[in-house]
């Protein structure tokens, strides 16, 4: 099992200051005007053999994007993807080889497999462009099944999509990302179409995937308790940028970052009846490149400076960074004063 | 502006504003809105029947709002689908009544029985007293017209004498009280977000200032910080209209900050129904307990947790007794064999369809069935 060991702390795919810029014409009156907007702006993470990332962020925060740069579907304005240390050309296309390395599992279950197929076909297809021997498919497909906890007979297989519950179809989907045998499992908001019952199964199946086999997994989501409850690490992403970077439960336990907490706050939490309710948040602008924090319209404690000037990711503490400018000054001071403030306790200096 | 609010908004809005926050305790003097008594709906008929909704019995009071939770296949949906008469063959209503009340320009209260009205008698009734809100706002609104023709078509029908200029007014007036601009009737759906779209389903529901509003997952496609957002607007709204809402959702938790109170379906039936609080504190039966541990928390040590094991019945082959025994983990041998069905199992009202609070089985309440609600006055002897 020393094999084991040693991949455990493997980075299996590391991601250097990846960028993607949409570009798309506003119509206007008599000429139309080219807006960019910036998707993803300078993420680096690295997924290592053995952890989950989270990556957790609203609708449009670029996360998917992120994702589909990383399985090499959407390809990068600028930055560099290493696999297992080896460089990808900027330029080359996605062949084989990286497909069977990395595999993207979505979020529409129903969307995701092809529904005039059996589930059988669905498997099979991916191990029969891997190269497996056509006697052997059957055999591999029912074996991948019981990996992700479904019945592996031929009856199962036999079955069409539509037949299936959202639950288990979402199995089948991260079964046939399995068939390949990849190291990264890119997992785009995977229970977020699934019902509160099973969403839990298939989160335990990717933490166990993650232990057992070692894989490298990305969760993508906008429900920040799931992170909390999954991942090593965890990241929210604010309109293309990483504002917030821990490990752990210390993001979800102690957030530095207003936007962070807005998050935090918006989750409905019955336990907490006095809870804060959701700070306003009605204020939104698109994420266009302006001078300064890009959460800062929307912020509730913003300053004059942060209109002006982009913050950097401050470290907080050892491993924890957030890109807000409350941080920039008494590191540990600042880590507490926005949190105790909010709960109306005094402030300690 | 106030000139632009139509009827009976004066006298229901402040109403409305002290009826979310009141207990349920005084229900039984308040009027109701909606009425459903054993309520069946089939799927197909002959020996590939289906019963997609079984004996469902539901009051709702005026302003108040109900909460319907159950996951994918517990028949929640197809109960508003068949109550509000939106069902497609082969769903087929095979039994019950739903009887709305219908509350006039002139303040009189009559009854329908949305079941046996006719085709006139439901446009009567329907955007007039009860509107729809559907999960997908991008198949819900008509891809190919502008926002503007929405409220257009329902104000045309139902409001004959407006002006063009009037219902343009009205329009936008609808659209501010959800939080967007004006402007946005010119759009297609597809120039906005998920939200911005949901809103103006909500907006449309509105136009008519209806008695009853149904949301079938109105929030689930949006993400959190936009469901909050919407929540916060919806209380608003209610504070200010004072209509009532039936709100579906698998989102137990949300549930509870939004609901007066709380039915929860599984597989067709109701299996428990209570305050809202007094579910969240107190939850009854197994299923309940199962669904409010399937959401990892925000605090407190990182556990794992198994969330309900299993998947829900077949339908078309149901189990003999309890539908939830076999995922149960406090199932008996009588659970397999007798259905329970609902019944009051305290004096605040709430009640649940399960023989472990059946005293003839003679079975004990497991402990984490007995807790006792903080506010709820005398839970049930013995516990």
């Amino acid at each position: 099992m020393s094999e084991t060991r040693v991949e455990r702390d493997v980075v299996q795919l590391s991601a250097k200051h990846l960028s993607r810029d949409f570009t798309s014409r506003v119509p206007g009156r008599f000429v139309s005007a080219r807006q960019v907007t910036h998707a993803v702006d300078d993420v680096s993470l690295d997924l290592v053999a053995g952890r989950v990332v989270a990556v957790v962020g609203e609708s449009g925060s670029g996360k998917s994007v992120l994702a589909r740069m990383l399985a090499r579907i959407v390809r990068p304005t600028s930055g560099a993807l290493a696999l297992r240390g080896t460089p990808i050309p900027a330029r080359a296309k996605r062949d084989l080889a990286y497909a069977s390395m990395v595999q993207l599992v979505l979020q529409d279950p129903f969307a995701s497999v092809n529904p005039v197929h059996r589930i059988r076909h669905s498997l099979e297809r991916p191990l029969l462009i891997h190269g497996a021997e056509r006697t052997q498919v059957g055999e591999l497909a029912s074996a991948v099944l019981k990996r992700v906890s479904l019945d592996s007979s031929d009856r199962f297989l036999d079955r069409y999509p539509h037949e299936l519950s959202g639950g288990q179809l979402q199995r089948v989907s991260i079964a046939r990302a399995l068939c390949v045998k990849p190291k990264v499992l890119l997992a785009d908001e995977p229970i977020s179409m699934l019902d509160v019952s099973v969403r839990l199964g298939i989160l335990n199946l990717l933490k166990g995937l993650c232990d057992d086999e070692n894989l490298a997994v990305l969760y993508i989501t906008h429900d920040i308790a799931s992170a909390r409850y999954l991942a090593d690490e965890t990241i929210v992403m604010y309109a293309g940028q990483v504002v917030e970077q821990s490990h752990g439960t210390a993001l979800v336990d102690a957030p530095t970052h207003p936007y962070t907490q807005l998050l935090i706050a918006s989750v409905p939490d019955p336990s907490d009846p006095t809870a804060v309710s959701a700070r306003d948040a009605s204020l939104r602008i698109p994420a266009s490149a302006s001078a300064g924090c890009r959460f800062a319209p929307r912020c509730p404690d913003a300053m004059a400076r942060c209109a002006s000037e982009s913050p950097p990711a401050f470290e907080v503490r050892p491993g924890h960074f957030s890109r807000c400018w409350l941080n920039e000054n008494d590191r540990v001071a600042t880590l507490v004063a926005p949190l105790t403030r909010r709960k109306g306790e005094p402030t300690t200096t | 502006m106030s000139a632009t609010i139509p009827r009976e908004v004066q006298s229901t809005a402040a109403e409305g504003g002290r009826a979310s926050t009141g207990p349920v305790r005084d229900g039984a003097i308040r009027e109701s809105v909606l009425e459903i008594n054993h309520f069946s709906v089939d799927y197909g008929a002959g020996e590939n029947m289906v019963r997609a909704v079984s004996d469902v019995t539901l009051r709702l009071e005026r302003s108040r709002v109900l909460g319907i939770a159950g996951e994918s296949g517990s028949g929640k949906s197809t109960l508003v689908y068949a109550m509000t008469r939106l069902l497609r063959s082969p769903g087929l209503i095979s039994g019950g009544e739903v009887i709305l009340h219908v509350t006039d320009e002139g303040g009189a209260v009559t009854p329908v029985n949305l079941v046996t009205a006719t085709e006139s008698e439901l446009r009567r009734v329907r955007w007039s007293h009860v509107s729809i809100v559907l999960q997908s706002a991008l198949s819900a609104l008509n891809p190919v017209l502008r926002i503007g023709r929405e409220f257009d078509e329902v104000l045309k029908t139902h409001r004959p004498n407006l002006t063009k200029a009037q219902r343009r007014a009205r329009a936008e007036e609808l659209l501010r009280m959800v939080g967007l601009s004006g402007d946005r009737l010119e759009r297609f759906p597809h120039e906005l977000s998920g939200g911005q779209r949901q809103r103006v389903m909500i907006a449309v529901a509105l136009a008519l200032d209806p008695e009853l509003v149904v949301m079938d997952e109105p929030t689930t496609a949006l993400d959190v910080v936009t469901q909050r957002e919407i929540i916060g607007e919806l209380s608003t709204l209610r504070a200010q209209f004072g209509f009532a809402m039936i709100f579906i959702t698998h989102d137990l938790s949300l549930l509870v900050e939004l609901a007066d109170e709380i039915a929860v379906m599984y597989a067709g039936s109701i299996v428990e129904r209570a305050g809202a609080r007094e579910l969240y504190e107190s939850p009854r039966h197994p299923y309940t307990l199962g669904l409010l541990n399937s959401f990892p928390p925000l605090h407190g040590e990182r556990r794992e947790l198994t969330g309900i094991p299993g998947t829900p019945p077949d339908l078309a082959d149901p189990p003999t007794g309890c539908s939830f025994a076999p995922r149960c983990a406090f199932a008996m041998e009588r659970c397999v064999l007798e259905k329970p069905t609902l019944v009051e199992v305290d004096d605040t009202g709430r009640s649940v369809a399960c023989w472990l609070f059946d005293d003839a089985s003679g079975s004990r309440v497991p402990v984490e069935l007995s807790r006792v609600a903080p506010r709820a006055e005398a839970p049930k002897g013995g516990s």
